[in-house]
């Protein structure tokens, strides 16, 4: 199987070539067969592609230590589980994986517009087989996973430690989907430059592919902050490393987009502005995937350097840029706007805030990420950039953010009056207000928590008022109850109403963020029997008695496992285990922290060093000195449940209205079987 | 064995991938009658902003003045969109007469059928957004909001039709929230 695997990956290049010319021909000439081979060639790509991956897996799983990639990245005791997410697990195969994402969509993408869209598909066609053709490339000729070995070892040197772990098996798969997913949209705005059809049609055709890749990447970045939160055990889940800014930047670039496309729906503007919005993105993941591989940025999410890869990624991200570049001054005379901005008091002009402020963000995260290498290029020396920066610049930008996110919904497109500002506003800040007020009573003096706070209950206030007025107007009109009222309004505008619970999750995501500001920390060397106390911010105590640590060989890693008793200003409250683990093959020392979480706080303990670990091994109770570090995180949990929120409202944003829901106005249009917009359904994407 | 499958899997592929250039089979590389026009885009966009500049104005987020300017506005559009569609039919009915597809009071009788539509679409389409306001009527005296079983405008006194366009209700969007 691995042999056919290989075989699949040399066919699947050529296929993609041929698919790519002959589709860009096609409809260059008119010429429906070209295309149609086109199309065919995005199908079998897709299906050499699936048995290429099949092929590593079945290598992972047989332990075929005759590849290189295998024998790097697994072992004879490696869990099933752990290696059939090999695939992903290293460079050479987590490009494969990607290639194999990317055909799927394409295929996909194919298959939902064999029927409509026909003007832009042999361009869609051809740009998709264009960036499958160039990870192909890199496959087999630079980073090839079915390279073999020139000798077969008789094991293999395991899996990284850090990346066996469930937050890790689905971190980079969701990541990827988020990535490739955004090909789609950007091959749509690629075809709508070149057959010249520039409306806001490649914007509603794309729209769904546009918040699947948003789910995909704001999921991504959150189950990797997770993996970090409960895998590198330091006790925080973000540190502005390298690699989560690159998956932070498209993020960032693609939630811009996302708002700026209902400007061009609703008023024919920001034309050229979206178009670059859409190719930025685009080169944002590519961006990432490049930075990631490259190795040239130090990162604990780093592949090793391999510079041919990064000259080969770079001159692609120049080639992109360059020719969609081109592309859009070809087509500017047709780009120009149908309106204009009628004044600074307007939906439209607190989204464009906001897109100014997520490039500003998304330029300074950039600069930060990039500054080594400037520096190292200019004066040969590496100067890292480190958490500080990125906070001192992004604070600020976030919550501007925030309180946009309260502004955006309650302004009304076009022109809004200060006297219904006013009437809009009162409660929300009203609400906001009392918060700070309530906080600086209880004696709160964090002034960044404070606001942030604030801004949160500002913008939740005005998100429940948006939804009381609907489903008080729609129970009223409709003589319905309020559930049935509440359900019916989400039901029959899912954009406007699951991009509000979106805003929610991301309120909860920031006021997550702020409890950061009062994170408390003790570390101490203890004994058996002997105690540590940390104070928790909300004003009780917490006292850990170490119980003692035992030590067990599991598979291929040595264990010690400490216990500690919990007792909470005096009531005993349970116990907590905190490992720390050492794998055989790799010698590489990893923490398993222990974690107990509560909807207010985490209690956070690290068992940072055993001072005899043979004598741990060996049940001397003389040698059970240990060094622990203990942790109280507030409102931690709040950032998970607000990736919840934010999820179910993008589904809800997703999902499709029912056929034939949509009928409006009678007319020519229904007679002749169209479709019309739903009235319920006027905001396109995300919320208004 | 591996070597004939994977020889196998190839000359599939590739049979599988050439077959439209062997055969002449071709894809459709032109909008399909269901798929919007830009001039029918347009349109849409048109009445989905009107749609918004009525919610925003139950919702008390716009004054009655700009409120009433900007439906004018977004009125004219839809227009200026129905016209281009219009236009649009005229062609297709004159490229069609020419190719010898459409009969031969086809050319002649698209404007006429055009303006009556456009007409059509626009009358339904401001009733629809009468009846949508607060669930209820606009009066056609004074152009306020009335409640969906009103029989006389709350702010001025005259009489108000009952009778409502099929369109709103049909598909149950009558909420501004909606």
């Amino acid at each position: 199987m691995p042999i056919l695997g290989e075989f699949a990956l040399w066919i699947a290049l050529p296929i993609s070539i041929w698919g790519l010319v002959l589709a860009f021909l096609g409809g260059r000439r008119g010429r429906g067969d070209l295309v149609l081979s086109g199309e065919r060639s995005v199908y079998a790509v897709f299906f050499l592609v699936a048995l290429a991956s099949l092929g590593i897996i079945v290598a992972f799983l047989g332990d075929h230590f005759e590849y290189w990639y295998v024998a790097n990245y697994s072992n004879r005791e490696l869990d099933t589980f752990f290696k059939i997410s090999g695939l992903w697990a290293g460079q050479r195969g987590s490009l494969v994986f990607w290639a194999l994402f990317l055909s799927f969509f394409s295929a996909l993408t194919v298959f939902q517009n064999r029927r409509k869209n026909r003007e832009f598909m042999p361009y869609v066609v051809g740009v998709l087989l264009s960036v499958s053709a160039f990870f192909l490339i890199i496959c087999l000729f630079i980073s090839n996973p079915f390279e073999r070995l020139a000798f077969v070892p008789a094991d293999g040197r395991g899996l990284n430690p850090q990346l066996q772990n469930y937050w890790m098996t689905i971190h980079p798969p969701t990541l990827y989907a988020g990535f490739t997913a955004f090909t789609v949209p950007f091959a749509f705005a690629m075809a709508a430059l070149l057959n010249g059809r520039l409306d806001s049609r490649w914007i509603e055709v794309t729209r769904r592919w546009i918040l699947v890749s948003w789910f995909f990447l704001a999921n991504g970045i959150v189950f990797g902050m997770r993996w970090a939160y409960e895998e590198l055990g330091w006790g925080g889940y973000w540190f502005w490393d390298p690699v989560e800014n690159a998956s932070l930047l498209p993020w960032l670039a693609a939630t811009a987009f996302l708002h700026s496309i209902m400007i061009q729906e609703n008023r024919g503007m920001l034309k050229v502005w979206n178009m670059s919005l859409v190719i930025l993105t685009f080169v944002l993941t590519i961006f990432a995937t490049f930075l990631t591989r490259s190795g040239l940025i130090e990162s604990v999410h780093t592949f090793a350097q391999n510079t041919t890869i990064a000259f080969v990624f770079l001159g692609f991200m120049g080639f992109l840029i360059v020719v969609s570049g081109a592309l859009v001054i070809w087509r500017l005379p047709r780009l120009k706007s149908e309106n204009q901005f009628e004044s600074f008091v307007s939906r439209e002009s607190a989204f464009l805030l906001n897109n100014l402020i997520l490039l500003g963000a998304l330029f300074a995260v950039m600069w930060g990420t990039l500054f080594p290498l400037i520096t190292e290029g200019l004066t040969g020396s590496k100067v890292a950039v480190g958490p500080p920066f990125f906070n001192q610049v992004n604070v600020p930008i976030g919550l501007v953010l925030l309180a946009l996110m309260g502004i955006g919904p309650v302004i009304a497109w076009r022109r809004a009056s200060s006297r219904n500002l006013k009437r809009n506003f009162v409660r929300p800040l009203a609400v906001g207000g009392v918060v700070v007020g309530v906080l600086l009573l209880w004696g709160m003096r964090q002034p960044m928590a404070i606001l942030t706070f604030g801004l949160s209950a500002f913008v939740m206030a005005v998100i429940v008022i948006e939804f009381w007025k609907g489903t008080a107007a729609r129970a009223r009109i409709e003589g319905e109850g309020a559930a049935a009222a509440f359900l019916h309004l989400v039901a029959r505008n899912r954009r406007r109403w699951g991009g509000y619970i979106v805003h929610a999750g991301v309120v909860l995501i920031f006021t997550g963020f702020a409890g950061s500001e009062f994170d408390a920390e003790v570390r101490a060397s203890l004994v058996p029997g002997e105690s540590i106390t940390i104070a928790s911010p909300l004003g009780h105590d917490y006292t850990l008695t170490y119980e003692g640590i035992s030590s067990a060989r599991v598979q291929n890693m040595q264990q010690w496992i400490a216990l500690m008793s919990i007792d909470r200003n005096g009531r005993d409250i349970g116990t907590i285990t905190t490992e720390r683990r050492q794998y055989i093959t790799t010698q590489q020392p990893v923490t398993e922290v222990g974690i107990r979480s509560t909807p207010v706080e985490d209690l956070y303990v690290i068992l940072a060093a055993v001072d005899d670990m043979a004598g741990v091994v060996a049940n001397d109770p003389g040698s059970q000195r240990a060094t622990f570090q203990v942790l109280v995180n507030p409102l931690v949990a709040w950032i998970w449940y607000g990736a919840f929120i934010l999820s179910l409202g993008t589904i809800i944003a997703l999902w499709p209205a029912r056929r034939g829901a949509g009928a409006v106005v009678p007319g020519a249009a229904q007679e002749a079987g169209r479709k019309e917009p739903d009235p319920a359904d006027p905001q396109p994407v995300g919320a208004g | 064995m591996i070597i004939v499958g994977a020889i196998c899997v190839a000359a599939a592929v590739v049979l599988y991938v050439l077959q439209p250039v062997l055969t002449g089979e071709e894809a459709s590389l032109h909008r399909e009658h269901d798929e919007p026009t830009e001039a029918e885009a347009r349109k849409r966009n048109a009445l989905l902003a009107l749609r918004d500049v009525e919610y925003d104005h139950a919702t008390g987020k716009l004054d009655e003045d700009d409120y009433r300017s900007l439906r004018d506005e977004l009125t004219v559009e839809a227009l200026e969109a129905l016209q281009s569609m219009s236009a649009d039919a005229a062609r297709a009915g004159s490229a069609g007469e020419s190719d010898g597809a459409a009969g031969a009071g086809g050319a002649g009788t698209a404007p006429v059928a055009s303006d009556a539509v456009l007409e059509r679409e626009i009358a339904a389409f401001r009733a629809a957004l009468r009846v949508q306001e607060a669930g209820g009527g606009a009066c056609p005296a004074c152009d306020k909001p009335n409640g969906p079983a009103s029989r006389f405008c709350a702010h001025c006194g005259v009489a108000l039709a009952t009778s409502e366009p099929d369109g709103p209700r049909a598909d149950g969007a009558g909420s501004p929230g909606a």
